[in-house]
């Protein structure tokens, strides 16, 4: 065959078909190795059970022919062990036997053997109860292949349906780590950094653009501003009009939240920068990212109806990042102060100012404050 | 593959390779088959005998495998004497045996 043809066989084919041979006779492993190596097949050996054993550990072939008689651990307790064993227990095995008494043949089947083959062996019959084990192993093979594509796109929709909140590699990380385990956990309250993003003035610009520029100037902006989320981890748990909420902190643990939303804000102004510059050259628009961040305790979980579940968080660190979000100015970052706390050390200097003790609406007390230009 | 009761047994080329190895390792066997009779080992004549019944027709030597019966059920019931001559007749069987290959 060549190689082209062989490059389109099914992989399952082409794989060679690994039989292993044990028995304590060497002319009998010989001679059952040289008829299946005639057919194309990968022969090992093994002359005992112990031997045996380590063999299959390292390597579990597709395929056991198996003596019966052998000093120390006969051919039954082999075959009883590897039948046991959930790892091996798939693996076929024929015992090859001299035996010709009922009681052995029905000592053979309660060990779980596939098959049997009697001693002297005859040619004609082991090829062919080996090739009709090989063909049952090859379809075996084909529906592990169609039964491993079938979970590799159950992960991929998982991980679309994950994309939708957090980066693609966050989603990947989760799928290998723990399966969808984060986003089915029992709510919880945990700390958080929670950021608002918000496109300062622009629901006033949607009063006068055309619906179709509307849309796509909002695609631009949230694609810079989703990208400068991801990069940093962030958990994406809402997007309305010009706003998005990202969370740190969650679904796992970020020691250095602030600092990843601090960064992530830097990013968005920075990013949206050349955006606004070529909207502000078409029709000259005012506009600008402001931002606020807030750091403390939050409630993480799926909330809603029966008919409609939405990974969700809500808390004081929540209310307090949209509040700040909502005084921020185009290119300004409002932080919280025990989240400027955590960042002090990269704000360059110069850039942030206290901004006080502030009573923001809708919240008892006041909230240390400072604003960052960007 | 057959035997015949001129000692000539025809193989399968492709087994061509094996059979001297083969034919050394039955001469060794009348050997380790005599110690065994002389300790009256009959245990390990039983499992000397099941051995060549297996494999001896494997390869096409008929003989072989109807030898190593004679031991087999020889050994199980402790007959010497037909052990003996059982011995005999395979070491004679193995010093006029002719293969041809097919």
């Amino acid at each position: 065959m060549s190689d082209l043809a062989a490059a389109h066989r099914p992989a399952a084919a082409q794989a060679a078909f690994r039989v292993l041979v044990v028995d304590d006779d060497p002319d009998m492993v010989s001679f059952l190795g040289m008829l299946l190596a005639l057919e194309d097949m990968k022969v090992e050996s093994a002359y005992d059970g112990a031997a045996a054993l380590a063999r299959i550990a390292a390597a579990p072939p597709d395929l056991i022919l198996l003596d019966v008689v052998m000093p120390g651990m006969s051919g039954f307790e082999l075959c009883e062990r590897l039948k046991s064993d959930p790892a091996t227990a798939l693996i076929p095995v024929v015992l090859v036997t001299a035996l010709e008494d009922h009681a052995s043949r029905v000592r053979g089947i309660d060990t779980g053997a596939d098959d049997f083959l009697s001693k002297p062996v005859n040619r004609e019959e082991l090829i062919a109860r080996v090739k009709n084990l090989r063909r049952l192993h090859q379809t075996r093979r084909e529906l592990e292949g169609r039964r491993l594509a079938a979970e590799i796109q159950r992960k991929e929709a998982m991980r679309k349906t994950f994309a939708r909140y957090i980066s693609p590699r966050l989603a990947d990380r989760i799928i290998a780590e723990s399966g969808d385990a984060p986003f089915e956990a029992e709510a919880q309250r945990i700390n958080v950094v929670a950021l608002f993003a918000d496109l300062r003035g622009f629901t006033r610009l949607t009063e006068t653009l055309e619906v179709s520029r509307v849309v796509g100037m909002l695609n631009e902006y949230f694609a810079v501003i989703t990208d400068a989320a991801y990069r940093h981890e962030g958990t994406i748990f809402s997007m309305a009009g010009d706003c998005l909420l990202v969370g740190f902190n969650v679904p796992f643990s970020q020691p250095d939240a602030a600092l990843r939303a601090w960064r992530t804000a830097q990013a968005m102004i920075a990013g949206f920068s050349p955006v606004l510059a070529r909207w502000t050259e078409q029709g000259g628009m005012s506009t600008g990212v402001g931002i606020g961040i807030a750091s403390g305790e939050a409630i993480i979980g799926n909330i809603g109806s029966p008919h409609h579940m939405s990974y969700t968080i809500i808390g004081d660190a929540v209310n307090t990042a949209a509040r700040l979000m909502q005084t921020a100015k185009a290119g300004e970052v409002l932080i919280s102060g025990s989240a400027y706390e955590a960042v002090r050390e990269s704000v360059p200097s110069g850039r942030a100012e206290a901004r006080g003790d502030v009573a923001l609406r809708g919240k008892c007390g006041v909230t240390a404050v400072y604003s960052i230009r960007v | 593959m057959s035997d015949n009761h001129n000692h000539t047994v025809i193989v399968a080329r492709d087994l061509e390779d094996l059979i001297p190895v083969f034919l050394k390792n039955r001469h060794r066997e009348v050997d380790t088959l005599r110690v065994a009779l002389a300790a009256a080992d009959f245990e390990q004549l039983r499992q000397l005998g099941h051995r060549m019944k297996g494999v001896g027709n494997s390869y096409g030597f008929e003989t072989v495998s109807a030898i190593g019966k004679q031991i087999e059920d020889g050994a199980r019931s402790g007959d010497r004497a037909s052990l003996e001559a059982s011995i005999a007749g395979y070491a004679d069987y193995l010093s006029k045996v002719q293969v041809t290959y097919e």
